[in-house]
């Protein structure tokens, strides 16, 4: 075995530079929760801490008790479920028109999703802001502050790519099945809601549970439209905690934890889905 | 029967087009609109009055001593950061193109930089990066002898931006190595086994065989990377605020429009960002976008 013999060295090094690669992925992690989890002569001594010498919570009970951080965590659920769910709703029925039905103007919208798709947030915010502003004054509704407001921004960003996803789903339902269903009798209506949407479970879960992460974790938009404390997403949270208390390591890292355990836990969960999704979508990000 | 279905076509795309239209295309549009005006925080409520301005904004814009200076760094950063991902994402995609046990395990891990939020990312790596002795990094490499005294990483000029660039590489490899590893594993394996059967060695199959197949999919991950990282903003604000050599466009944006509440001249900016942007994107259409 010739062959087996060459290989060997070869295959050290494989896992060698596998295990490398895998620990530079993960240590920041590692640190993020154990971090946490450090008292303050383990965060301010001369050398870093690499093992807690217990688990201390001191930091979660501050975030908590003293920071309002349940407020903010309640508020981010909410905007990011919201958020999903308009989103799957919405860009299910969009995209079902765009895969399997015949209109004018079908080619204008595509080419309208295509734009949004590849359009930089910060073009938009300026003009958003400028314009919510003066429509929020002329109806009297606070815009600044107010999670719907938000919530509507993060459609206009999910959707496209939602619609873009989805619809690339829909083309795999095969047309012979729907075109039967039309010929036994069945709406259209009853077409989209007996055979297309419940064959396509799969990749709703998919934009839904991306749509969820994007509102979780977006920044930029949170950071111009929030302002008082208690409206704040877990982002900007997060910013405001830093700034507050530079110091405490272990308060900042608390709330990354807070923040970021859900959202790798969706992500494991619906994995499957979701790169597919990935890869087919090529994901905003 | 047509039309009806067209009629219930429009019911459909309703919601997706209206908000798309009024929050997205009503605003690119305005966007040029307050580009041309003097916009700041005394007439941001009544807008529409705003006087004209020409392209007075974008003469400032440019003339702005932080403007060349943004224009470069912009450039110099997408470009490698976007090199950087793409090639780590290769190399990782060729790894996980291994049968090894374990291999669906790690490729889940390595797809948890790119799901985790930024924010707190970002958060781990300032504290890594931490400027004293307790820094992980300082501390190894002072430990290693590699450095003599603890390194300001996000507080240098020039270094603060090679950070930047790798932390780019980091958390946004894992999107480009899924894509290749699909393209990998499509790959006709009887092409490898004529090539090993007429002796070629392992490096020549990934030359001749290996590279020519994924050149549509490193191309299009190169594309969609750098028109994405071209735009970041984020990454970059919370990592060193713009500051210490960083100061790229998106940044510059920013602070013309809510640090100096000068939204006009923060707008202009913003087209000059897209007027480049938009190159790459009609290369993107033209090569590799077919609906």
């Amino acid at each position: 075995m010739v062959n087996g013999v060459r290989l060997r060295p070869g295959r050290v090094l494989f896992w060698l530079v596998l295990i490398a690669l895998l620990f530079s992925a993960a240590f920041p992690f590692y640190w993020m929760i154990s971090s946490s989890m450090k008292n303050l002569m383990e965060l301010s001594g001369r050398d870093p801490v690499f093992f807690p010498s217990r688990i201390h919570l001191d930091a979660y009970r501050l975030l908590f008790r003293e920071l309002g951080f349940g407020r903010n965590l309640a508020n981010t659920a909410v905007v990011a479920a919201t958020t999903a769910l308009l989103a799957v709703l919405f860009a299910s029925l969009g995209a079902y028109a765009v895969a399997r039905l015949r209109f004018r103007g079908r080619n204008l919208l595509l080419n309208l999703v295509l734009m949004v798709y590849l359009f930089p947030g910060v073009l938009l915010v300026i003009p958003l802001f400028a314009m919510l502003v003066r429509i929020g004054g002329a109806l009297s509704i606070e815009v600044q502050d107010n999670l719907g407001v938000l919530i509507l921004t993060y459609l206009a960003q999910t959707l496209p790519v939602a619609l873009y996803m989805l619809a690339g789903y829909f083309r795999t339902v095969p047309e012979e099945i729907e075109q039967a269903a039309l010929i036994d009798g069945c709406s259209r209506r009853q077409v989209i809601t007996r055979i297309t949407f419940p064959l396509s479970v799969p990749a709703m879960v998919s934009v839904t549970v991306y749509t969820f992460m994007i509102g979780w974790n977006e920044f930029l938009y949170a950071f111009i439209f929030l302002n008082r404390r208690e409206n704040f997403t877990l982002p900007i949270k997060l910013l405001s905690i830093s700034e507050q208390l530079n110091t405490r390591w272990d308060v900042v890292m608390a709330a990354s934890t807070v923040m970021t355990v859900p959202i790798v836990v969706l992500y494991l969960v619906f994995q499957r889905f979701l790169e597919k999704g990935l890869v087919a979508g090529g994901v905003k990000a | 029967m047509a039309q009806s279905e067209e009629r219930l076509a429009y019911l459909l795309v309703a919601p997706t087009f209206l908000i798309v239209v009024g929050l997205v295309v009503f605003p690119a549009f305005f966007n040029v609109w307050i580009s041309t005006h003097r916009i700041g925080l005394d007439n941001l409520n009544e807008v529409f009055r705003a006087p004209f301005v020409g392209l007075d904004n974008y003469g400032r814009a440019v003339r702005d001593y932080a403007f060349l200076d943004a224009l470069k760094t912009t450039l110099l950063y997408s470009f490698s950061a976007t090199a950087v991902t793409t090639l780590a994402g290769l190399a990782v995609g060729l790894l996980l193109n291994n049968s090894f046990r374990g291999r669906g395990a790690a490729r889940a891990l390595f797809l948890i930089p790119y799901v985790a939020p930024l924010i707190s990312v970002a958060y781990v790596w300032k504290w890594l990066l931490d400027p004293t002795v307790r820094g992980v990094l300082n501390w190894i490499l002072l430990r290693l002898g590699l450095i003599a005294q603890p390194v300001s990483w996000l507080g240098t000029g020039g270094l603060a931006l090679s950070i930047v660039i790798l932390f780019e590489g980091w958390r946004y490899c894992p999107f480009a190595m899924l894509m290749i590893l699909a393209q990998l594993q499509a790959i006709d394996t009887t092409l490898y086994e004529a090539a090993a059967v007429d002796g070629a060695s392992a490096p020549r199959r990934f030359w001749s065989i290996t590279l020519p197949e994924l050149r549509v999919v490193l191309g299009t991950v190169f594309l969609i990377r750098l028109m994405w990282t071209f735009n970041k903003f984020d990454d970059i604000f919370l990592l060193t605020g713009g500051g210490f050599g960083t100061r790229v466009l998106p940044i510059l944006t920013y602070e013309f429009s809510f640090r100096l509440f000068d939204f006009g001249e923060g707008s202009a900016t913003a087209m000059i960002l897209v007027l480049i942007l938009s190159g790459f994107m009609v290369v993107y259409i033209r090569k590799v976008l077919r609906w």
